[in-house]
């Protein structure tokens, strides 16, 4: 799976002022650095013991000098924090509207122990770990944190935010082009923080809105007999407490199944989502991510193929 | 001698750490008002509190402040009876206003009001339960003067400076009582 | 020669002190050059424990989804590092230095409360014990050296490694705070005749201002400390988001210690460079009084910028400016600095010890530091970088290319003095050499693992080709790190026993500590010589062109014009 993480990227206008910004200070801050280093250097060459006999002329300062590198990297500083602030309006213009009044928020990102929520509240859907938008559209989304804190960041478009439980965050968020960006949650949350990986596909405005009335479908009832024991399997133990698959269970606390199979990863980035990745997964979950709450349900092999052929058919 | 070893160290010390201490009663005032009014569960959590009562024990804390002073100002005039006598009497009074807290306490525990039943109540017992510990620290250090007292101390010059450091500590708890007691029962209850 | 040295007063129990052997001599006694020596050696022990912590770290991030350590196990130990690291390496290791150096250098024969000294660290090496005893109950704490809420409060942290935490760092606080109160007392009253506050050598300048940080800074820990530990045992409120409490409010009082602390584990070791730096540079420092306020104006700051660990929590533009500001200030007085020690060694005559090798690594890696710490005053780059490798990066470029290369500058400075024996200077070239270079591979290639965007406290990490060979590198670097400071430790067990004899001043050194021998009496002087500058062996042993002659004939030639 190749995901484009660097900070160094931009895929959105939220992002260009961020990395302007970036590479603007960092080029002044290695000037400075090449400044001292030279300096230290020069003085270290220049001044070493047993050029000149005796003890050195005592200087005991120089209020003119000194004042004058206070001065300057005040100067400096000031240019700086003027950029800091354009840079910080341009990468993230204010939410409320001009009238006040806050916009619905467009997507919804939930940060949990250990996986992202994405409700669509618009469309009515939920799904998880991966976020579809639509390319060149300007979203608004609001994060939450639903346990602890957790940090949604998806480095080439743009800022990071808190999720924090009792105060959800809003920002803008957009990609210019349609592609893959990966992201994470950056705010250390638990065992698993390492998987809390975030997938967005960006894409053209009509494979959004197919994508999106897909989400919206109910998934096929399943029609081989395998899958539909499958099915059954689901019903009867205790996945449904946990997960939601839309016409057949609500549970919330762990990833919304309605249309699994249509998605790239397992376990929010821990493994390729195919039929064998699956099975293992549900095998064994503390062999993949030793911290995360999905239990061993300890299904029987012929009850764990069933189940997985089930899944497979929720696209 | 310019260097004199014992020229108020333990003023200078006292008078730090209570500037110390006073930084940390300053955090969980905040806490205290910084979330009054967002406490969820009862409403009006603070009808609870009777500022009256609480008072008449504050001006018993408040008084001893005074009786201290005034056994320092007794060693100064090398009159250990006199030290003795303000001194137990500021130990009673701070006494008193422990009691006074700890019937407090009681009669909000008879209400089933305790430090985890809502935000009001954590901040709450928080910030006059640490001042509570801090008057029973006083009061314990009373105890260890009267015994120095008793042994003798307070004739040289070091250990009257080392008296009235202690005695720092005590006006302290006292001045500290007056923020949590404006805040937290006039300002809080209002 | 028509100055007077200064007779000390004689301190019976000091001699009493001085007969006591053995370890029973160590665990009674009050002197503070042995409170220090514990101090120095119990950290140095700490500081090879975090260590070992920070190798295995390193090496379960050797290869992408590597099996080396449980995630569990990896968090509890990445936890501790940090915790020790800073609360039981830095700050008790500049303790010592203080505790030992500042009644030398403000010739005194103890500190102002040698039993409180003494209470200092033995309630330090308590609380250090009791903490790492919270492995052996099976649950280290887990949530990060600054265990934010909620993740630190009993639904998400059920065991008792939290409570071990918060009580032990509160315990640790007292030592810590005592030691300052100590401290205070001593500069204030204790010292010789002569050493007005403008001849105060520049460690114990910093080693006070210091002290003040602390006694500003841990109420706040120990208010962050309490009000969890209420929240845990008492099921209370204060950061539960249900119960109508706040997880930033916490992040708020945790912070308004933390930034301070920052400032509290370099203060000291700044000292440590003015004090060398001109030593060896054989020349005075350069702005004396624009160092000392600067340390002043530092110590202020650094309690107004504590939100911009929080820039990413969404506290908005205009909180998010301001701190900004206030973090960009901060970076005037401290470049100024810089700029001092560099002219300070312009036009001296540069001894390269390896002392005075580590205080010029100390330049050049805390400058990295200290413009890596900028870009974090530039909040858009920290809405990308904070909580990333890029960090990591930048505070071990503060705190070890910063303090600990300070630290070992001024161990190998002090150690004739404390021992009576040199270091090894060989050895010591090697060990200063090694540190850099695996100092430089482990953190440099951070920087830019951060900004690739691999976040920090990550047991593990996806298969991507950029990260997988930074981290490769970063692991070689720390166990050639590792090997330096195996080096550093033989040098020190073979120097203590066979070093060269150092005698009383082997660096022709200009404060009083020089004036005493090596290792010093329990007393520490029978008598000091006369202080009228802040290099009172200087004008001894210049008498044709001592300080205080120059500085009142530069006041009478302003006068004059």
């Amino acid at each position: 799976m190749r995901q484009v993480t660097s900070a160094l990227e931009s895929h959105s206008p939220l992002q260009h002022g961020i990395l302007h910004v970036t590479i603007v200070t960092l080029v002044i801050m290695f000037l400075i650095m090449v400044l001292v280093f030279v300096l230290l250097v020069a003085a270290s060459l220049r001044y070493r013991q047993g050029r000149r006999p005796g003890e050195p002329d005592q200087n005991f300062g120089n209020t003119k000098l000194e004042l004058a590198w206070t001065a300057l990297p005040l100067l400096l500083l000031v240019c700086l924090f003027i950029l800091t602030v354009i840079a910080m309006r341009e990468s993230d213009p204010p939410v409320a509207s001009a009238s006040g009044a806050d916009p619905p928020p467009d997507i919804v990102a939930v940060g949990h122990q250990f996986w992202w929520e994405f409700r669509y509240p618009a469309e009515g859907f939920v799904t998880a770990n991966e976020m579809h938008i639509p390319a060149g559209r300007r979203l608004l989304l609001r994060i939450e944190g639903f346990d602890v804190i957790h940090d949604f960041w998806v480095p080439v478009l743009g800022r990071k935010m808190d999720a924090i439980p009792g105060q959800p965050n809003e920002m803008f968020f957009e990609a210019s082009e349609p592609g893959e960006y990966g992201g994470t949650c950056a705010e250390f949350c638990g065992a698993e923080h390492a998987w809390m990986r975030i997938l967005v596909i960006a894409q053209a405005e009509n494979d959004f809105q197919l994508w999106i009335r897909q989400q919206q479908s109910l998934p096929p009832a399943p029609s081989e007999p395998e899958a539909e024991r499958g099915a059954q399997i689901f019903r009867t133990t205790s996945c449904g407490v946990c997960h939601a698959v839309n016409g057949v269970s609500s549970g919330r606390l762990g990833p919304d199944l309605t249309h699994v199979a249509s998605r790239q990863t397992l376990a929010a980035g821990r493994l390729v989502n195919n039929p064998v990745n699956l099975e293992a997964w549900i095998a064994d979950p503390d062999k993949y991510k030793p911290g995360s709450f999905m239990p061993n349900a300890a299904l029987s092999e012929p009850d764990l193929s069933a189940l997985v052929r089930y899944l497979e058919t929720l696209r | 001698m310019a260097l004199n070893l014992f020229s108020n160290k333990s003023k200078i010390l006292m008078s730090a750490f209570v500037g110390s201490d006073a930084v940390f009663f300053a955090f969980l005032i905040t806490s205290f008002v910084f979330y009054h009014g967002s406490s969820k569960g009862r409403p009006n959590p603070w009808r609870d509190l009777d500022p009256a009562t609480t008072g008449m024990y504050s001006v018993a804390l408040w008084a001893s402040s005074g009786t201290m002073w005034l056994s320092e100002q007794a060693l100064r005039r090398k009159n250990p009876r006199r030290v003795r006598r303000w001194l137990e009497l500021t130990f009673v009074l701070g006494a008193l206003f422990i009691l006074g807290q700890c019937l407090e306490f009681k009669g909000l525990f008879s209400k089933s009001i305790y430090p985890r039943t809502d935000l009001f109540a954590t901040t709450f017992f928080t910030t006059t339960g640490f001042h509570g510990l801090h008057v029973l620290i006083g009061l314990v250090m009373l105890l260890i003067l009267r015994g120095l007292i008793a042994g003798g101390f307070g004739r040289e010059d070091y250990q009257i400076e080392g008296y009235e450091a202690a005695a720092y500590y005590w006006h302290f708890v006292d001045i500290v009582w007056v923020a949590i007691f404006f805040i937290l029962y006039i300002w809080g209850t209002r | 020669m028509s100055e007077v040295r200064v007779a000390l007063p004689t301190i019976r129990k000091l001699e009493e002190i001085g007969k006591r052997t053995g370890i029973f001599g160590w665990v009674s006694s009050v002197d503070h050059k042995q409170v220090g020596i514990l101090y120095i050696l119990t950290a140095l022990g700490w500081f090879c424990i975090g260590g070992i912590e920070a190798a295995l770290m390193r090496t379960q991030l050797i290869v992408p989804e590597n099996r080396f350590l449980e995630p569990y196990t990896y968090n509890e130990i990445f936890t501790m590092h940090g915790t020790t690291m800073i609360f039981l390496v830095i700050v008790p290791v500049l303790l010592g230095f203080s505790v030992y150096m500042v009644p030398l250098m403000i010739g005194a024969r103890d500190v102002a409360f040698p039993r409180l000294n003494a209470f200092g660290y033995w309630i330090y090496s308590f609380g250090a014990l009791l903490l790492y005893f919270s492995f052996f109950a099976h649950d280290a704490p887990a949530a990060g050296w600054f265990a934010y809420t909620p993740l630190s409060e009993k639904p998400y942290s059920n065991l008792q490694g939290m409570d071990f935490w918060a009580i032990c760092l509160v315990i640790i606080g007292i030592g810590t705070t005592a030691t300052a109160l100590n401290i205070i007392a001593t500069v204030a009253t204790l010292r010789v005749k002569g050493m007005s506050i403008r001849h105060l050598p520049l460690f114990v300048w910093m080693t006070l201002v210091n002290s003040f940080v602390i006694l500003g800074a841990m109420p706040a820990l120990n208010a962050a400390c309490i009000m969890l530990l209420v929240d845990r045992q008492l099921y209370g409120h204060f950061f539960n988001a249900n119960g109508g409490g706040s997880p930033v409010f916490y992040q708020h009082v945790f912070w308004n210690f933390g930034h301070p602390e920052v400032y509290l584990m370099i203060i000291p070791a700044w000292g440590m460079i003015s004090e060398l730096i001109p030593v060896f540079s054989r020349k005075v420092i350069y702005g004396y009084a624009v160092v000392a306020t600067s340390t002043v104006a530092i110590a202020l700051l650094s309690f107004s910028v504590w939100a911009h660990h929080m820039f990413a929590v969404g506290l908005g533009h205009t909180l998010d400016s301001i701190f900004a500001a206030a973090s960009m200030l901060i970076a005037v007085p401290t470049g100024v600095k810089i700029f001092n020690w560099i002219a300070t060694m312009w036009g001296g005559s540069i001894r390269f010890t390896t002392s005075m090798w580590f205080a010029i690594g100390f330049l050049l890696m805390f400058t990295i530091g200290g413009l890596s710490g900028v870009t974090f005053a530039v909040v858009p780059i920290d809405w990308q970088v904070t909580d990333t490798y890029y960090v990591v990066a930048h505070f071990h470029y503060v705190l070890f290319g910063g303090t600990a290369l300070a630290v070992l500058a001024g161990a190998y400075y002090w150690f004739p003095k404390i021992t009576g024996r040199m270091l090894s200077e060989p050895l010591g070239k090697w060990h200063f050499w090694l540190t850099l270079l695996g100092f430089n591979l482990t953190f440099m290639v951070q920087h830019s693992l951060g900004i690739l965007g691999m976040p920090r406290r990550v047991y593990t990490y996806p298969n991507i080709p950029e990260w997988n060979e930074l981290n490769l590198i970063s692991t070689i670097g720390t166990y050639i790190l590792g090997i330096s400071v195996l080096i550093f430790l033989w040098n020190i067990i073979y120097s203590a026993r066979r070093g060269k004899i150092a005698g009383n001043d082997p660096w022709d050194g200009w404060t009083l500590e020089w004036a005493t021998t090596s290792p010093p009496p329990v007393h520490n002087f029978d008598d000091v010589p006369p202080v009228k500058s802040a290099r009172p062996l200087w004008d001894l042993k210049h008498p044709e062109d001592p300080d205080w002659l120059r500085k009142s004939k530069k006041a009478r030639a302003k006068k004059g014009r």
